[in-house]
């Protein structure tokens, strides 16, 4: 049965430390070079 | 003089055919076939569906960059494959019918040493009556010109809700058995994000409809994320993302018909279901091109060279077994065919040998049962390593294929926009690790490497997926030192 939209309902939502974290320039200037480096290595590691 | 037919200049055989003229330079021909004079930066489709993104940044002709590379490029459709040659020569030849302005309609019969077929999907609209922008009653964004035209059909809608009327936005795949589910969620929250953006969000309802079992699973049979220390699914975690956005969902559903204004859909269960909509944007299902093959003496053996589905068959374990049986070693890794080993297929064009996700059926037998996305970065390893391969085989006389790119194996990193701009931007980075699961390398982490499966949503995730834009349209054109960006 679906009961996605049930699920939806009752999922967590994100609280403001994460929202801001999210939306934080400093740390997603961090996140985006760390994010970046991980793909690179996945790239290299199994391309 | 060794020749290359390459057909299909997108991901993965634009990838393959920079790479086989870097390694084998002025001595051998390389040859691409492809139908449209313009590459694609297909991801990006989603941006130009919502009106963010004009559609010549996502295009650009190819001509001149194979003048630049001393690649021959015939603008033609492939039709049909003559592996083992014709009357006139066993040597191996491809009939192409040219679509160029030029020569529109006219044929030729090109020989080949090596071939590689890189022809991706056929947009399969037909599949579901009233699915797609040509004949039907939705738009897609598979296209820049599909995607143009959903974007001034979101116009419309947002004018709509401007003047207090209510809309509905449906969004997801048009099939029970399609594939990009991830395309489709991310068209829709690039959507919802515009609507935000444009001030109309709390009159509008934005329904995902997707043939998937639960969210999150995207036809890879969903994912288990490391965030730090604790582990999530990435079911939980689209849950929590929906929740956020007020969007719905509906899923384990098989678009089966659309009329004006109505979805009709069938679940798991065998509930017959109708949608309205004011908009709908559903991905259709993909099947290969309707490439035929004959033999030398004319018989026709397309069924032993491709699938039902009109995929190629490679060097795949095709065997029919119980889904609980499929392994990631069953499949392919050097993309040779296996019955001609000069002739490859790659990128979606492969036959896949089984689902990913659980396939599923309605108690009458009709599919939901999302196929195995080939996204991207695998694409661009494929063409990578079947170049690689053949160079080899050219150069050093390999006999046997040198490269691996098998998705049992690889790594895929996915960025799902869920919204455009450079501060309110955000996406979803995910990335797996194998993309086909392997229960004997990591039994007890649902077959992926936990290390390396991992989710994030942000906006750096939204600068990563607008980098790469640029990156790979830097790469394509093949501009200076083009073959040190990753694929
Ligand atoms: C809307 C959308 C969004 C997507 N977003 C992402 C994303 O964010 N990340 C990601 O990794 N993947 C994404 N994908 C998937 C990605 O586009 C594919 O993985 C990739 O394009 C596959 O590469 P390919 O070379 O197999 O096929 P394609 O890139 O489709 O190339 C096939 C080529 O073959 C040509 N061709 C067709 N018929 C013939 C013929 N008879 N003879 C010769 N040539 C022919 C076509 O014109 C085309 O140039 C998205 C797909 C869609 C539809």
């Amino acid at each position: 049965m679906d009961n996605a939209q049930a699920r939806i309902d009752m999922a967590p939502l994100p609280g403001m430390r994460e929202l801001r974290r999210r939306s934080n320039l400093v740390q997603q200037f961090v996140r985006f070079l760390s994010l970046n480096w991980t793909m690179y290595r996945l790239a290299k590691h199994h391309g | 003089m060794a020749r290359v037919v390459i057909l299909g200049a997108g991901v993965s055989g634009h990838t393959a055919a920079l790479f086989l003229k870097r390694r084998l330079g002025r001595n051998h021909e390389v040859v691409m076939v492809s139908p449209n004079s313009n590459w694609n930066w297909i991801p990006s489709n989603i941006w130009v569906g919502v009106g963010k993104m004009s559609p010549d940044k996502v295009v650009f002709p190819l001509a001149p960059i194979y003048r630049r590379k001393k690649i021959v490029f015939r603008q033609a459709n492939a039709v049909a494959l003559r592996p083992n040659g014709d009357a006139d020569s066993p040597r191996g030849a491809v009939d192409v019918v040219y679509t160029d302005p030029k020569r529109a309609g006219k044929t030729e019969r090109i020989r080949y040493d090596y071939l590689i077929n890189a022809t991706g999907p056929r947009l399969n609209f037909e599949a579901t009556p009233g699915l797609g922008p040509d004949a039907g009653h939705t738009v897609s964004v598979c296209t820049p010109s599909h995607a143009v035209d959903a974007a001034k059909h979101l116009a419309t809608v947002i004018e709509t809700l401007k003047t207090g009327r209510r809309q509905t936005l449906v969004i997801g795949v048009g099939h029970g058995t399609c594939t990009c589910e991830g395309a489709a969620f991310e068209y829709a929250f690039n959507v919802e994000h515009e609507l935000r953006a444009a001030g109309v969000r709390e009159r509008a309802e934005v329904i995902y409809l997707t043939n998937e079992h639960e969210l999150g699973d995207f036809g890879v049979g969903g994912m288990t994320f490391s965030q730090g220390d604790h582990r999530i699914t990435s079911e939980a975690w689209m849950e929590s993302l929906f929740r956020e956005r007020k969007m719905k969902a509906i899923t384990q559903a098989a678009v089966t018909k659309i009329e004006p204004g109505l979805i009709h859909y069938r679940q798991i269960d065998g509930t017959d279901n109708a949608q309205p909509f004011d908009f709908a944007m559903l991905l259709p299902p993909f099947r290969g091109v309707n490439l035929e093959a004959f033999d030398r003496d004319g018989t026709d053996i397309t069924d032993s060279i491709f699938a039902p589905s009109g995929f190629m068959r490679v060097d795949a374990n095709y065997e029919a077994k119980p889904f609980d049986q499929w392994t990631a070693q069953d499949w392919p890794r050097t993309y040779q065919t296996p019955l001609h080993h000069n002739v490859f297929g790659i990128g979606i064009a492969f036959a896949p040998p089984h689902a990913i996700s659980r396939p599923y059926a309605t108690p009458d037998g009709v599919l939901v049962a999302p196929a195995p996305p080939r996204t991207g970065m695998p694409s661009g390893s494929m063409g990578k390593a079947v170049a690689m391969t053949i160079s080899d085989m050219i150069l050093h006389g390999s006999p046997e294929p040198t490269h691996t790119a098998s998705m049992g194996e690889m790594a895929a990193a996915c960025i799902a926009s869920t919204g455009t701009g450079m501060l309110s931007g955000t996406a979803a980075a995910m990335s797996m690790s194998p993309i086909v699961p392997d229960h004997s390398r990591h039994p007890d982490t649902a077959g992926r490497d936990p290390q390396e499966t991992t989710g994030d949503i942000g906006l750096a995730a939204h600068w990563v997926k607008r980098m790469l834009h640029t990156l790979f349209i830097y790469k394509a054109k093949a501009y200076p030192l083009w073959y040190l960006i990753p694929e």
